[in-house]
């Protein structure tokens, strides 16, 4: 992960730059140290120079004031004595050595002056306004000046001159900045190289921090829908293998016919609709709960436990009941909205949170069948379902290639050979993959059956067939599920399709599979009769490979057959294949039914056909399903 | 007096980064502005760094003619001119106030510390009046 390499780095960096800053630190005050002890070091060495001749002044000359010592200097030869003595502590570390009086006014003269250069006279003045030179009067201790490097000079050492315990003069030794030069100058390398370093290391962590900045930033837009301000699904991804499913129980929310809301106001208008919906959600529930926009108009929102059982249902309840009695106002129209809730409320039970995600999935699929606008639960002790985590990663392949538009139908054409012409085609739904590779329904169909996600599937594959077919003359097969047909939206969409294009509705079929666990027969035959009334045709597909209850089949009065695969295939070199095929033909003649023929893969099970008179065709004998629709010049070319 | 002492080791202070010329012409204003010679001061100097800090200052004028000057700066004896007579001196070596019978006063550099040194009995020959700000530099003689 790019935010913890960045933060360790970062967090490197800051202990890197602290250890720096200590040693930097460590090395000034070795410095000082060392300026300390040299200092200190001199200053001894003078200091014992000093007391001695203080003591050969006034011991040696009987001084006893102020006024005896001045008297005493005033004395060429006595100046010239001692500042020869004083003039030998002279030296590249010592630069000036001389004595100070205070005089009546205050005012500090030269007694003696043994320096070589910048000699002063007798009873000069001397301007000095440095507390430690009346300090030194005062305490009668010697000080310490440290000088602001005039003139080279970085020390002058006071020493007072005591008689009778009055201060009547001072040595003043000033030292000079030569040796300071030589360390500072020494270590100067030292200095600019953890300069340096420092520098640098300011500069990584700035950068650093830029990078952890644009990090934040970039994590924000990835994680969030720039629509509906919600997390999106790369955050379900980046928490879904950290998230302890002991503490939320997960809901799947689903707008109720979102798509007639788009299709009747427009895109702008469902947009709309979302943000608002997504609004009202946020203000619904708590911000320990994590609201994720899982697609279209789907959301998942994973509801803390920390609370009662009973809150989880009152915050999918009151969610459900502040979208239903919102009015959605868009461009002069009153959209009114629902909302469908389907809830798993332990999903630690399950697998993953993927596994989890499917039963709440189903649980929406149930609310929206049975009416929606409508809140179901999933309960463990009624349900004993067994899946897997495959088919929770189907689920979710499927989830996203309908929310990224890679939901296709690929056409494969069924021939008559009566007439030698293409009688219509299948419309088979295809998912192209993120590579660009073409899956097959059979790897994703069966573990989304029942699901909320098989629904929104089928109705994008009528939306694509419809939109496609609309405008030509050709003929078109749809397959469709039973589960499928009875669906309210499913039922809208289609009857909303095929009556306001007459044209269209004559040329559809829908095959329906004859293995579809269809419960409610008396329902089944409803929906057949709808679909006969909206001049649709209906085919029975896979025939023969249920139950085959041919009184039902008589009954739905369907206007195809289509004769199950396994049933052809062999039918070159099984015979019983063959005598169940001939039955089912002179059934369905006897029932003004068509039959069709599919998994023709041979030019031998062709043959074999035309001997039973089967009305039409198809397989990769004649034609492979293409993205386009094929023409008859391009059939018996695939296989050969 | 104190606040005199102080401003001049303040300047040393604030100053001490900045050339010699500058931190003595900090001092040697300060000094100016506390002495009278009855008439504009007009610095004329044979240093010419020194002038032209002066100059950027702006507190006195100055001149590039010595004759048009009031007050004469002079660091160098031999640059003395016989045009100076009715000139005020000041001095920037103490041991030219010993040479130059006519100089009043000197600020020079003793043992890096600047010093100020001016001869009472010769300001007032010359009808020079001194600030009491500047006590504590007069001197009765030369040492």
């Amino acid at each position: 992960m790019v935010k913890r390499r960045e933060l360790t780095i970062f967090f490197l960096l800051f202990i890197l730059g602290l250890f720096l800053a200590y040693t930097y630190s460590d090395i000034l005050r070795a410095k000082e140290n060392i300026f300390d002890r040299i200092e200190k070091h001199k200053i001894e060495q003078i200091s014992f120079v000093l007391k001695n001749l203080q003591e050969d002044i006034y011991k040696n000359n009987q001084i006893a004031t102020k006024n005896d010592l001045v008297s005493f200097f005033e004395e060429k030869k006595n100046r010239e004595k001692y500042e020869h003595i004083l003039s030998m502590m002279l030296s590249s570390d010592v630069k000036y050595s001389y004595v100070l009086y205070k005089d009546d006014e205050n005012k500090f003269r030269f007694l003696l002056d043994a320096s070589k250069t910048d000699k002063a006279n007798f009873n000069q003045k001397f301007d000095i306004d440095l507390k430690e030179y009346n300090l030194a009067y005062a305490t009668k201790e010697p000080q310490t000046v440290k000088q602001k490097n005039v003139e080279n000079i970085y020390i002058t050492y006071i020493y007072p001159i005591i008689s009778n315990g009055a201060v009547i003069g001072l040595f003043n030794i000033d030292f000079t900045t030569e040796i300071k030069s030589i360390i500072l100058e020494s270590i100067k390398p030292l200095e600019a190289f953890f300069t340096i370093l420092t520098i640098f290391i300011f500069i990584f962590m700035g950068i650093t921090l830029v990078q952890i900045f644009h990090y934040f930033i970039t994590k924000k837009k990835i994680f969030t829908d720039p629509l509906t301000n919600t997390f999106n699904r790369n955050y379900l991804e980046e928490i879904g293998h950290v998230i302890d499913l002991k503490n939320y129980s997960i809901a799947m929310l689903d707008l109720d016919k979102f798509k007639v809301i788009n299709d009747t106001y427009g895109h702008k208008a469902g947009d709309y609709v979302l943000s608002h919906v997504s609004t009202i959600f946020k203000k619904s529930i708590r911000d320990s709960d994590i609201l994720i926009r899982y697609g279209g108009e789907e959301f998942l929102l994973l509801i803390n436990n920390r609370d009662s059982e009973k809150l989880k249902m009152t915050i999918c309840e009151r969610i459900r009941a502040n979208v239903a009695k919102e009015n959605f106002s868009y461009d002069g129209d009153d959209i009114k909205v629902t909302l469908s809730i389907g809830i798993h409320k332990h999903p630690s039970l399950e697998k993953n949170l993927q596994e989890a995600i499917k039963i709440a999935d189903k649980m929406l699929y149930e609310a929206k069948r049975s009416g929606r606008n409508r809140v179901v639960v999933y309960d463990e002790k009624l349900n004993s379902h067994s899946s897997s985590s495959s088919s929770s990663k189907y689920l979710s392949f499927v989830k996203e290639a309908l929310a990224e538009d890679r939901v296709t139908c690929h056409y494969q054409p069924i021939y008559s050979h009566h007439t030698g012409e293409i009688f219509k085609y299948e419309a088979l739904v295809r998912i192209i993959s993120k590579d660009g590779k073409v899956i097959m329904p059979m790897s994703f169909m069966p573990q989304i059956k029942l699901t909320n996600v098989h629904y929104k599937l089928t109705q994008r594959v009528l939306s694509t067939v419809f939109d496609k077919f609309k405008d030509n003359q050709k003929l078109v097969s749809i397959n469709i599920n039973f589960s499928d047909l009875i669906h309210p939206d499913i039922e809208d969409s289609i009857v909303k399709a095929l009556k306001s294009n007459h044209n269209l509705a004559s040329r559809v079929t829908f095959e329906i599979l004859e293995s579809d666990e269809i419960e409610n027969i008396e329902l089944f035959k409803q929906k057949i009769h709808l679909l006969h009334s909206l001049k649709a045709k209906v085919s029975i597909d896979d025939f023969g490979s249920g139950y085959s209850n041919f009184k039902s089949v008589i009954d739905i009065e369907a206007n195809f057959l289509k004769i199950d695969g396994s049933l052809i295939k062999n039918i070159d070199i099984n015979s019983k294949d063959f005598k169940v095929v001939k039955s089912i033909v002179h059934f369905a003649a006897q029932s003004n039914m068509q039959t069709i023929a599919e998994f023709v893969h041979s030019k031998e099970v062709y043959e074999k056909l035309l001997l039973l008179d089967i009305d039409y065709m198809q397989g990769y004998y004649i034609s492979k399903p293409e993205p386009h629709l094929v023409l008859k010049e391009e059939l018996f070319k695939t296989v050969s | 007096m104190k606040i005199f002492f102080l401003s001049i080791f303040l300047a040393l202070f604030l100053f001490s980064n900045e050339n010699k010329e500058t931190i003595q012409v900090e001092i040697l204003e300060n000094i100016f502005k506390n002495i009278s010679l009855g008439k504009k001061i007009v610095i004329w100097s044979d240093n010419k760094k020194l002038l032209h800090e002066f100059d950027n200052k702006a507190h006195f004028s100055t001149t590039q003619k010595c004759h048009m000057a009031s007050i004469i700066v002079l660091e160098d004896k031999k640059n003395l001119k016989e045009d100076f007579c009715d000139k005020a001196i000041f001095v920037l070596n103490y041991e030219l106030l010993k040479e130059i019978p006519k100089s009043f006063g000197s600020m020079f550099w003793k043992k890096g510390r600047p010093n100020i040194v001016i001869i009472e009995s010769r300001t007032k020959e010359q009808n020079i009046s001194v600030s009491n700000q500047l006590d504590m530099y007069l001197e009765e003689k030369i040492w």
